[in-house]
């Protein structure tokens, strides 16, 4: 139990550092040459980045950029792909054909590769790489989706829906959508980790974060230049998105294994005989 | 039957274990040198990269050279000036035959020249050849070039390897297959990021890796992967290598030369006095202290003062934040109504450093500067149209003033030239026009000065610095020198000391 404390923990220390970084006393952009590469000391414990701003100040800075990215991202992909996936298996027929020929486009590019498409074409900046990644993003949950449905809709309560007359809106907001939750929450706690990794790739090709604006991939990108000189450059960060990573995902297996009516743990210390 | 075939065998094997460890041989005893990016062009004829450039001095010769004041100096021929629009050079005889072992003729040269003036094979260095008229092959050591007009800097334009003429007409892939008849001879390209050379005075054998993250090129060169590698390194990477007792660091003062460069069309960046303010903000000798660790001396004009045109008399602009506010609001601008300015640069991380301490030191005067960082096909197709504002750049590998001509004279908007902010000026204009056609280098030096002069007041670019080269190698790595033009030409001389010298 200890474990899913602190990866709650960590999950709302991140969403507090997000909404308060901007009334914190920070100074992520404050260059003081001098300072370059200085690691960690009393004054400032986890040291000066290669410009002298301080880490500890970027970090809470980049917690939010990542924090937003992430959530928007993740948020918009899933109520869409989750939707279309749904719609599109439950209603079958032309509908679900020309779904599936659009995810099968989409699919046939390499995510990064469109994205960074649609980010050059719309230009540089945070929206637009919330709408590059997001455009990248839905297919995996509107595969999921479709997948979920498929098998769903064919089991015996949902013809009993169909039976007494309830109406398709209902069948799917009522008995599918919550038995395809679990999946589907699992699937977003990795892609909260990939689309922190995907906003830091397009932030280093210049169409994410710009300068000085800081979030955690790009410092990991920054730091990497100088592991050997000033590893805490890339240390802190890399922590910090290990930890948001880690406590995302042990919290969504943690919710899966509380969804699934199948499972043997169903919320705290409940135990099947 | 069956005894035989297991001699076979055992001869097999044994042939292929003698091969094996020969190549082990060959792969130990060879120079390993990283490069942070592989050439792109091995044919001299159409290389533009600085990479290609420096691997292709290797395998190549030319027919003329620059000494350190950047005259032109005899390579492969010696020339003499008949008129003011007509050559003569003479090849020399002691000089290397072709790799495929044919001799060097006047008709190899006239070969190579006149493919790259041909239109229809498209070379990148046709434009700064159009000077030549026609190119008459005397005999097989002479050969004359006649000009559309005079120019007194021709000489120094014949600086592309020559190649072949047999193989130019068979069409030969120099670009796959380089034959040339430099210090180096083609081995193989075994993939995209390695290429083996072989020295042919000593049969040594040179592999280039290219290894574009600076910190596996640092590690490698720690464990001995590679041997040598010169610059494109973070100077605090620079500074960790120095500290290492297995490795030693060679400087020396570099040519290449970075800048501000403005459109001349915006309405902010357009005004002189915010283009002198961005100057005086500018603290370049802090930035060459702590970012550039040193390795780089600051600049007052697109050629060093060491060039035998360049402006010796001409001064870095100081660093005055209080004259760039001033000049600011003399040009209108306040806290309340700042300037704006969109400043691009490329991806390239060490380039987004400086750019956004540059950033920071033009907000500190009151402009308010967006930075935008694009992959260098968009930065650069960006600079190419005009589309900016205000972007960071640096020139490589200067040798001649007419670079001149080619960036700040109005008729050079691209894509006739360079002028990409659209810089016009009748003044510099003239200054252009008047060197170009003086009849001599001195006659020219003193246009050119008098022009770089102009172009310190104008400011169509605010110099920065021009940077060091900086080459690292393995403690037991002797007789590489450092070329001001960052040149791999030392490599002719580079030997291993034996392992129990002191």
């Amino acid at each position: 139990m200890m474990h899913i404390r602190i990866s709650l923990g960590v999950i709302l220390l991140w969403a507090l550092v997000a909404l308060l970084a901007p009334v914190l006393p920070l100074s992520p952009n404050t260059i003081d040459l001098p300072q370059i590469l200085v690691s960690g000391n009393p004054d400032e414990w986890l040291g000066y980045d290669d410009l002298g701003r301080p880490v500890f100040d970027r970090l809470l800075t980049g917690a939010r950029t990542s924090f937003l990215v992430a959530v928007a991202v993740v948020g918009i992909s899933l109520i869409v792909g989750s939707l279309l996936g749904t719609v599109g298996a439950y209603a079958g027929g032309w509908l679900d054909l020309v779904l599936v020929r659009v995810m099968d486009v989409f699919l046939a590019f390499p995510g990064i590769l469109l994205a960074i498409a649609l980010a050059g074409v719309m230009g540089p900046g945070i929206d637009n790489v919330v709408i590059a990644l997001s455009v990248v993003s839905w297919v995996g949950y509107a595969r999921l989706a479709r997948a979920q449905v498929l098998s769903m809709k064919e089991r015996d309560h949902v013809h009993a829906a169909v039976a007494i007359g309830a109406a398709p809106l209902h069948i799917v907001a009522r008995h599918l959508l919550p038995l395809i939750s679990a999946p589907l929450i699992v699937e977003a706690s990795f892609g909260l980790a990939s689309v922190v990794i995907g906003e830091a790739g397009l932030s280093f090709l210049g169409l994410g974060v710009q300068p000085p604006a800081a979030s955690w991939g790009s410092m990991i990108r920054d730091g990497a230049r100088y592991m050997l000189v000033a590893p805490h450059m890339v240390i802190a960060p890399g922590l910090a998105l290990m930890a948001v990573v880690l406590s995302v995902n042990v919290l969504g297996d943690r919710l899966r294994d509380w969804l699934d009516v199948k499972s043997p743990v169903k919320g705290e210390g409940e135990k099947t005989p | 039957m069956v005894k035989p075939m297991i001699d076979l065998k055992l001869l097999g094997v044994l042939a292929l274990m003698v091969v094996g460890s020969a190549c082990a041989d060959l792969v130990s005893d060879a120079f390993r040198f990283g490069l942070a990016g592989a050439p792109a062009n091995l044919d001299p004829r159409f290389a533009t990269d600085a990479t290609s450039d420096r691997i292709n001095r290797l395998l190549y010769d030319r027919l003329v050279d620059f000494n350190d004041a950047f005259e032109p100096v005899p390579s492969l021929a010696d020339w003499e000036q008949l008129s003011p629009t007509h050559y003569r050079f003479h090849l020399k005889t002691k000089k290397h035959p072709f790799h495929d072992g044919t001799v060097l003729t006047a008709s190899d040269v006239k070969a190579t020249y006149d493919f790259v003036l041909n239109p229809a094979n498209a070379s990148p260095h046709r434009a700064a050849l159009a000077v030549i008229d026609r190119i008459v092959a005397r005999n097989k050591t002479s050969l004359d070039f006649v000009l559309h007009r005079p120019e007194p800097l021709f000489p120094g334009y014949l600086v592309i390897g020559i190649v072949p003429a047999r193989l130019i007409a068979a069409r030969h892939p120099f670009h796959e297959h380089p034959v040339g008849s430099g210090p180096f001879a083609f081995l193989a390209r075994p993939d995209e990021t390695r290429l083996h050379l072989i020295r042919i005075r000593d049969q040594r054998r040179f592999e280039f890796i290219a290894v574009p993250d600076p910190t596996v090129r640092a590690l490698k060169l720690m464990a001995g992967e590679i041997d040598m590698l010169q610059n494109d390194l973070p100077p605090e990477l620079t500074g960790y290598l120095e500290n290492d007792p297995r490795l030693k660091v060679q400087r020396t003062s570099g040519t290449n030369f970075s800048y501000l460069g403005f459109s001349f069309e915006d309405a902010v960046t357009g005004q002189a006095l915010v283009r002198r303010a961005i100057a005086h903000a500018i603290d370049r000798q802090e930035i060459i202290l702590y970012v550039l660790g040193s390795a780089a001396r600051p600049a007052q004009s697109l050629l060093p003062p060491e060039h035998w045109a360049g402006a010796r008399d001409l001064k870095p602009i100081p660093y005055d934040p209080e004259e760039a506010r001033a000049l600011l609001r003399r040009a209108g601008y306040s806290p309340d109504h700042p300037a704006r300015i969109v400043y691009k640069t490329s991806s390239d991380p060490f380039r987004i450093r400086l750019a956004t301490i540059l950033q920071r030191q033009l907000q500190q005067i009151g402009i308010a500067v967006n930075l935008r960082s694009y992959d260098w096909g968009t930065f650069y197709g960006d600079i190419k149209a005009g589309r900016f504002q205000m972007y960071s750049l640096a020139w490589v590998g200067i040798q001649t003033p007419d670079i001149f001509d080619y960036v700040f004279h109005s008729e050079s908007v691209p894509p006739r030239g360079a002028n990409r902010g659209r810089f016009h000026s009748t003044r510099a204009d003239a200054f252009i026009d008047r060197a170009r056609t003086a009849p001599n280098l001195a006659a020219k030096r003193r246009w050119y000065v008098q022009l770089q002069h102009h172009l310190a007041d104008a400011l169509p670019y605010v110099p920065l610095w021009y940077e060091d080269h900086i080459f690292i190698a393995r403690r037991e790595i002797e007789g590489f020198t450092v070329a001001r033009d960052g040149n791999y030409d030392g490599l002719a001389q580079v030997r291993r000391s034996s392992p129990d010298a002191p």
